[in-house]
C-alpha cells in the first residue's frame, strides 16, 4: 500500500477482498445475462429502403422526390454549409452560427447532382432521355421552372403503367421524359450507382448522395410509421419492440418542448443545452450547490447504511 | 545539471516512482479493502467494464468477418445481437454507475480527477454508441444518418464529421473512438487504484 493510501485509511477498518475474483464474477454474469437475452430478444435489423424499392413500391412517389430536387425544392438545396453557400440559413443562436464557421465542405448542388448527371448516364443507354435531356437543358430556366411548376401539381392525378407514371395532358416539356427515366434507373437498381459515381469508383464508401436523395418526404413517411420521427422521440427509439439509445432521451426530451420543438433552431439550441448539461456533468465536484446537493439528497445514507450503523467510533467521514 | 534534478527529467524514473511509489501492487490489485466498500453499487463500475470486455470482444469478431456478414448469417445475426446487448448493459450500468458516485459525492478528497475523467469517457460512449447505430447499414443506419447530419451540422461538427459517410462512420466506431475509450478508461482506473474508495460522507447531526 502506498504511503498516501495508507495515511488515507489509517483507522478504518479493513476487510479482506479479492479484486480479481469479483471482477471476474461480475464479468461472467454479464455474459451470461447477454447471451441469454440476445437468444431470447434477437437485434433490430429493420432493412434498408433502396430506391428500387421505393421505384417498384411508390412510383408517383419516386417521381415526386425526383420532380422536387429538380425544381430546387429540396431539402439540401438552399441548405447552408456544409452543403451550400447559402450561410443565412445556417441555424443561429444569438446571432452565433458554428455551421458557417468551416464554409462549404461537400458541396451539393441537388438538381445537378441528384437528377441531371445520372440523366446523362441514362441518356447513353435511352435515345428519348437524351433528346429530352437536350431539350430541358437548352430551355430556358424560366421555362424549365414553368415545365416543373405545371408537372408537380398534375401528380396528384397521377396513375402508373407499364412501369411508368403518367399525368394528365399539359405543357410539361421533356420534364415526364425525365421523370420516368429516373424512375426506369430506379426500378433497375441503377439509382444509387449513378448517384456515387465519382473517381473513387468501384469503391463506395460514403453513400452520402443516396442518403439524401429520400431524406424528405419518403424516409420521413417510414419514420413516421415505425415511431422514429424526431417529435415521436426519434433516435432514442427503435424498430420494432427493442430498446433503442434510451440513454439520449435527455437530449431527444428537449426537442419536444418549446421553443425547441418549434424553432427552426432548435438543433443548435438543443445541442447548446446538451453541452451546457455537459459541462456542469464534468465540473460538478467545483459547482456550487451542485457538489453539495448528494449531502441534502441523502442517497449517500443508503450506500454506507452498515458503516454508519456501527455506531459513533466508525462515524468518521469527509466533508463534501 | 545536479542528479536530483536529472531524476525530476528523466521521463523513465519518473514512471518508475509512479508506478513503485504511487501505484504498488497491493493497491493495483488489493486484498482488502475499508469495510465501508459494503454496497452493491461498487459492483457498477465493474458491469461497466464487463460490458466494455464484451463490446470489445463481439465487435472484433464482427471485424473479422466483415460489416455486412450480420445481415446475412444466422451466426453473424446471434454476435451482433450480442453487441446490441452489450451495449444496453453497458450504458445502464454506467448510468447506475455515474448516479451513486454522484450521489457519494466520489470526487472529494482530490478524487476530482477521477469524476473528470470518467465523465469525458461516457461523452466518448456516447458517441461511439451513436457511430455504432450509423455502422449498422441497416434502416436505422439510414434513419439516423439524415437526422443526426443537422444537429451536428449545427454544431459546426458536420465539417469534420460527416454521418452519411459510412467508411468515416465505420473507422471512427472500430478504431478511433474505442481507443480514445479505452485509453479513458485505463486512465479513471489508474487513477481508482491509486486513490483506493472514498470515505463516507461525514455523518451529521441531527440537523445536518
Amino acid at each position: 500500500m502506498s504511503k498516501r493510501t495508507e495515511a488515507y485509511f489509517r483507522g478504518v477498518p479493513m476487510k479482506p477482498y479479492d479484486l480479481l475474483k469479483e471482477v471476474l464474477i461480475v464479468f461472467l454474469v454479464v455474459a451470461v445475462v447477454v447471451v441469454i437475452v440476445a437468444a431470447v430478444r434477437s437485434s433490430p435489423d429493420y432493412p434498408t429502403i433502396r430506391g428500387e424499392d421505393v421505384a417498384n413500391r411508390q412510383p408517383v412517389a419516386f417521381v415526386e422526390t425526383s420532380a422536387n430536387i429538380l425544381a430546387g425544392n429540396s431539402g439540401i438545396q438552399d441548405y447552408g454549409p456544409p452543403y451550400t453557400p447559402d450561410r443565412d440559413n445556417a441555424q443561429s443562436l444569438f446571432g452565433i452560427a458554428p455551421a458557417n464557421w468551416f464554409g462549404v465542405r461537400y458541396r451539393i448542388d441537388p438538381p445537378q447532382d441528384f437528377i441531371i448527371k445520372p440523366l446523362t448516364r441514362l441518356a447513353i443507354l435511352d435515345a428519348d432521355v437524351a433528346t429530352a435531356l437536350q431539350a430541358y437543358e437548352a430551355a430556358s430556366p424560366d421555362q424549365q421552372q414553368a415545365w416543373l411548376d405545371a408537372y408537380l401539381p398534375a401528380l396528384d392525378e397521377a396513375t402508373v403503367a407499364n412501369g411508368e407514371v403518367d399525368v394528365p395532358a399539359g405543357d410539361y416539356g421533356p420534364v415526364p421524359t425525365l421523370m420516368n427515366g429516373m424512375l426506369s434507373l430506379g426500378r433497375a437498381g441503377l439509382l444509387e450507382g449513378a448517384l456515387e459515381s465519382s473517381d473513387r469508383l468501384p469503391f463506395t464508401i460514403d453513400p452520402t448522395r443516396s442518403l439524401l436523395f429520400f431524406q424528405d418526404d419518403v424516409y420521413a413517411s417510414v419514420a413516421e410509421k415505425l415511431d422514429l420521427l424526431g417529435d415521436q422521440w426519434g433516435i432514442s427509439n427503435e424498430t420494432g419492440r427493442h430498446p433503442g439509445a434510451w440513454w439520449l432521451w435527455p437530449y431527444t426530451f428537449f426537442y419536444q418542448v418549446r421553443p425547441m420543438s418549434s424553432s427552426d433552431n432548435a438543433d443548435l439550441q438543443v445541442g447548446a443545452i446538451m453541452i451546457g448539461f455537459f459541462l456542469v456533468l464534468l465540473l460538478a465536484p467545483f459547482i456550487p450547490v451542485i457538489n453539495r446537493l448528494p449531502r441534502w439528497l441523502g442517497v449517500h445514507r443508503i450506500i454506507w447504511r452498515d458503516w454508519y450503523a456501527r455506531g459513533d467510533g466508525s462515524r468518521r467521514g469527509t466533508k463534501s | 545539471m545536479s542528479e536530483d534534478r536529472w531524476y525530476t527529467m528523466n521521463l523513465t524514473r519518473r514512471a518508475q516512482r509512479l508506478l513503485v511509489e504511487d501505484l504498488p501492487l497491493e493497491d493495483a490489485l488489493p486484498t482488502q479493502m475499508p469495510v465501508y466498500v459494503n454496497s452493491i453499487v461498487y459492483l457498477f463500475g465493474a458491469t461497466v467494464l464487463s460490458a466494455l470486455v464484451a463490446l470489445i470482444v463481439t465487435g472484433a469478431v464482427m471485424c473479422l468477418f466483415g460489416p455486412g456478414w450480420y445481415h446475412g448469417s444466422r451466426v453473424g445475426h446471434f454476435v451482433n445481437s450480442l453487441h446490441f446487448w452489450s451495449v444496453q448493459v453497458f450504458f445502464a450500468a454506467l448510468v447506475l454507475h455515474m448516479v451513486s458516485k454522484y450521489m457519494m459525492a466520489a470526487w472529494r478528497d482530490g478524487r476530482w480527477k477521477t469524476w473528470v475523467v470518467g465523465a469525458l469517457a461516457l461523452g466518448v460512449a456516447v458517441f461511439t454508441g451513436l457511430t455504432g447505430f450509423l455502422a449498422q447499414t441497416n434502416w436505422d443506419s439510414q434513419w439516423i444518418a439524415v437526422q443526426a447530419k443537422d444537429a451536428l451540422n449545427a454544431l459546426g461538427v458536420g465539417a469534420f464529421f460527416n454521418t452519411m459517410n459510412t467508411g468515416q462512420v465505420l473507422t471512427l466506431h472500430i478504431v478511433v473512438l474505442p481507443l480514445l475509450l479505452v485509453l479513458l478508461v485505463s486512465v479513471h482506473l489508474f487513477f481508482i487504484r491509486r486513490e483506493g474508495p472514498v470515505k463516507p460522507l461525514e455523518r451529521l447531526g441531527r440537523h445536518e
